[in-house]
């Protein structure tokens, strides 16, 4: 170390102020040099602090040192924070970037989505020119008018919308026209690709994409991440085509019979899948807005009715399940019954004694009627509530029907409830108790979402498979010899149940008013899907002879519906003649019929 | 020594310090570029949902039935039109049977087929006809 020791000769008072003085008067010795006194303390003063500030400046460094060491080994700064942050503010950036989950139908179509929208606003102060700028923002913009965006522009607010969700290619078109004081805001909004064809299902949201009707407002927490912070996509059952079959079957024989509605399903009788779901008249879910009440009401699943002699399937599934009557018994119905001021009696009257399947096939009210009184009214209640016919049925939408039920259940009812009246049920109890009733006998619960294959599908059993087997083939003889002649699709072994029933208006029956329903199933020999179809109000016409009743009007609807839904869902053709079908199928008719001619 | 030594930790300094600048413009860039990767993400991610919504709008059954009632001759499929894979026979099962498909150039059209006979197993396609009316009709 060099000792720089100052020695002090002569007073020099001045110190080092005047260093040229105190210079000339430094006597060297060897290499040191000596300073004493006055000025030796200064400089050891000064000395002192330069050490404290550098080991001060030391200090610092060291600390900067060790952070940027500790950010180097560890990488957890304020860098990846920053990162981590912009993951946090998206949280579904790999699966949905929007905010709402989007709805699929079990092919993975697009039934809703949520799309980054803009809207344009303007700053009317910022506009130079009102006139020039709405000439060209109506040239782009061809539904605003020109009169209106030019009083808004030239108003003296700050800001005015001009047009609300614009798209991708308005927006650059806006933007290439360069108008000085248009501005852009970011919007979301929720878009259905197929408009009305889904409207009942996928139901909407308002403007704030809060879901207000149908899988919108069911699945809203899901769909819009509320209950766990991620909006989660919603996969339904149904199949975009099959439901396209349907609307477009039900709305061509709407118009034909000039019915004021309609409403159909497709069930799997399997799982309980609704493959389709049709409701008519509907709206389109892009613009609630412009449509009436009316077509937002869902008749399959909020609408009640009387179904007329479709009840039939369960009034007889039921007696020859309890074995009150067997397949070769029968009723006598010559005569109309008079009961508590009613008469039951036959559309199609054939005087005479009738087996099961000719009540069954010729939809006799008399024999159906003698069939549930000997079984008594409390046990067909029990029967029929098993069925799902007497409660809310569930099922994941919020629109949903109760059934209603008559005021008291004695022997008048159960005679009118087992041919249909009485008794309103929704088309989805409807078409989910006939599931049942083919399906082996096992009722499972409907729903509107996807079941993966893994998932055991659970019921409960209503009546045995034997008795299954012969509800399918007494539905195939309806299409096949009875009233549902019309709804015979060649190859699919379609079999149903048609049911005529006046409408209740105001407690009294309409003569002039009909529902018509079918419900179907098909194929007979194995049966895979329900198939329902509904009119509201048919009127017959011309090619019909004037006849409005279910065979005629909505029977053809279920042969052309199955014709083209049959190849979609992968049911392969069979040759109904064939030796193997016609015995699989094959039910005894045990006519009294002293000539049989017809068959 | 001294001198050298100050010198080393000198450049070293600078050296520590350059690098560390480089690093963290480095940084920085890396930063900004992956702020625009996930940007880029985001607006392909939105332009892939705004293309489903329009894919999905364009094939519109109501559509896809209008086009094809009006470009293709389909009707309803007649149960005897579907058929399973398994019930179409192998083609060239029989032996030697592809080349009877070759277009071959001829003086005459349909001159020779009388005599050809397809080879059995061999599909029978409806424009195949075995030279009889058709033979003598068309010229």
């Amino acid at each position: 170390m060099t000792g720089w020791s100052g020695q002090k000769s002569g007073q020099v008072d001045s110190g080092l102020a005047n260093g040229r003085v105190a210079v000339s008067q430094f006597r060297v010795k060897g290499s040191a040099i000596k300073l004493e006194g006055v000025g030796k303390e200064t400089l050891e003063q000064g000395r002192n602090r330069l050490v404290v500030a550098g080991v001060l400046f030391a200090f610092c460094f060291v600390v900067l040192a060790g952070r940027l060491v500790g950010l180097a080994l560890s990488g957890d700064g304020s860098v990846e924070t920053s990162g981590e942050h912009l993951q946090a503010s998206r949280p579904a950036l790999e699966k949905d970037v929007g905010s709402r989950g989007g709805i699929y139908d079990r092919n993975g179509q697009l039934l809703a989505v949520t799309l980054d929208t803009v809207s344009l606003f303007a700053d009317p102060r910022k506009v130079p020119d009102a006139d020039a700028a709405a000439k060209k923002i109506v040239r782009v913009l061809p539904d605003l008018s020109e009169a209106t965006v030019r009083s808004l522009l030239s108003g003296d607010r700050s800001f005015v919308w001009l047009k609300r969700h614009l798209t991708p290619k308005q927006q650059y078109d806006v933007n290439a026209l360069g108008i000085p004081g248009l501005f852009f805001r970011d919007e979301e909004r929720r878009f259905y690709p197929f408009g009305p064809l889904i409207s009942h299902i996928t139901g909407y949201t308002d403007v704030d994409n809060n879901g207000i009707a149908g899988v919108e407002k069911y699945f809203d927490d899901q769909l819009s991440g509320r209950d766990r912070g991620q909006a989660e996509p919603v996969a339904l059952s149904l199949d975009v085509r099959v439901q396209h079959a349907l609307r477009d079957e039900l709305s061509r024989y709407m118009s034909i019979f000039q019915a004021i509605g309609a409403s159909g399903m497709v069930m799997d009788v399997k799982t309980g899948e609704i493959l389709g779901m049709v409701s008519l008249p509907d709206f389109d879910p892009n613009r609630p807005s412009d449509f009436s009440s009316d077509s937002k009401f869902n008749k399959a699943t909020l609408g009640v009715y009387e179904m007329g002699s479709t009840f039939k399937v369960f009034t007889t599934a039921m007696a020859l399940d309890m074995r009150s009557v067997a397949l070769s018994d029968g009723y006598d119905a010559t005569e109309p019954i008079r009961i508590a001021g009613f008469r039951i009696r036959d559309d199609h009257p054939k005087k005479r004694w009738l087996s099961v399947p000719e009540i069954f096939m010729y939809s006799s009210n008399i024999g159906t009627a003698k069939m549930a009184d000997a079984i008594g009214p409390k046990k067909h209640k029990a029967f029929l509530a098993k069925l799902g016919l007497l409660e809310r049925p569930a099922i994941e939408l919020p629109e949903v029907g109760a059934p209603i039920l008559p005021p008291r259940w004695n022997t008048l009812e159960t005679m009118t409830i087992s041919f249909g009246h009485g008794l309103s049920v929704s088309p989805l109890q409807l078409s989910t108790a006939v599931g049942s009733m083919v399906n082996g006998g096992v009722y499972v619960n409907p729903t509107i979402l996807k079941k993966t294959g893994e998932t055991e599908v659970e019921g409960k059993r209503v009546i045995s498979t034997k008795t299954s087997g012969v509800v399918r083939r007494l539905m195939r003889l309806v299409v096949d010899k009875g009233t549902g002649r019309k709804a015979a699709a060649e190859g699919y072994l379609v079999g149903g149940k048609t049911g005529t029933a006046e409408k209740a208006v105001n407690g009294r029956y309409k003569r002039n008013a009909l529902i018509t329903s079918f419900v179907s199933a098909f194929p007979m020999d194995n049966p895979r899907y329900v198939v329902f179809a509904m009119l509201d109000e048919p009127k017959g016409n011309a090619s019909t002879h004037g006849f409005r009743s279910a065979g005629w009007t909505t029977a053809p609807i279920v042969s052309r519906l199955v014709s083209r839904i049959g190849p979609i869902l992968g049911i392969a053709p069979k040759d109904e003649q064939s030796e193997s079908v016609q015995k699989a199928l094959h039910i005894p008719v045990y006519s009294r019929e002293k000539n049989v001619a017809s068959f | 020594m001294r001198w050298n030594l100050t010198v080393f930790f000198l450049a070293l300094f600078a050296c520590v310090s350059y690098g560390l600048y480089q690093l963290s413009y480095e940084v920085q860039q890396l930063e900004d570029d992956l702020a625009g990767l996930r940007r880029g993400i985001e607006n392909n991610h939105e332009a892939v949902k705004v293309l489903e919504a329009e894919w999905a709008y364009q094939n519109r059954p109501d559509v896809l039935q209008a086009l094809a009632a009006r470009h293709l001759p389909l009707l309803l499929i007649a149960p005897y039109q579907v058929a399973a894979l398994d019930d179409i026979p192998v083609r060239g099962a029989g032996g030697g049977a592809p080349e009877m498909r070759v277009p071959v150039p001829r003086s005459r059209p349909g001159r020779g087929l009388r005599d050809r006979q397809a080879p059995p197993g061999s599909l029978h396609l409806a424009s195949f006809s075995h030279g009889t009316e058709r033979d003598e009709g068309v010229q």
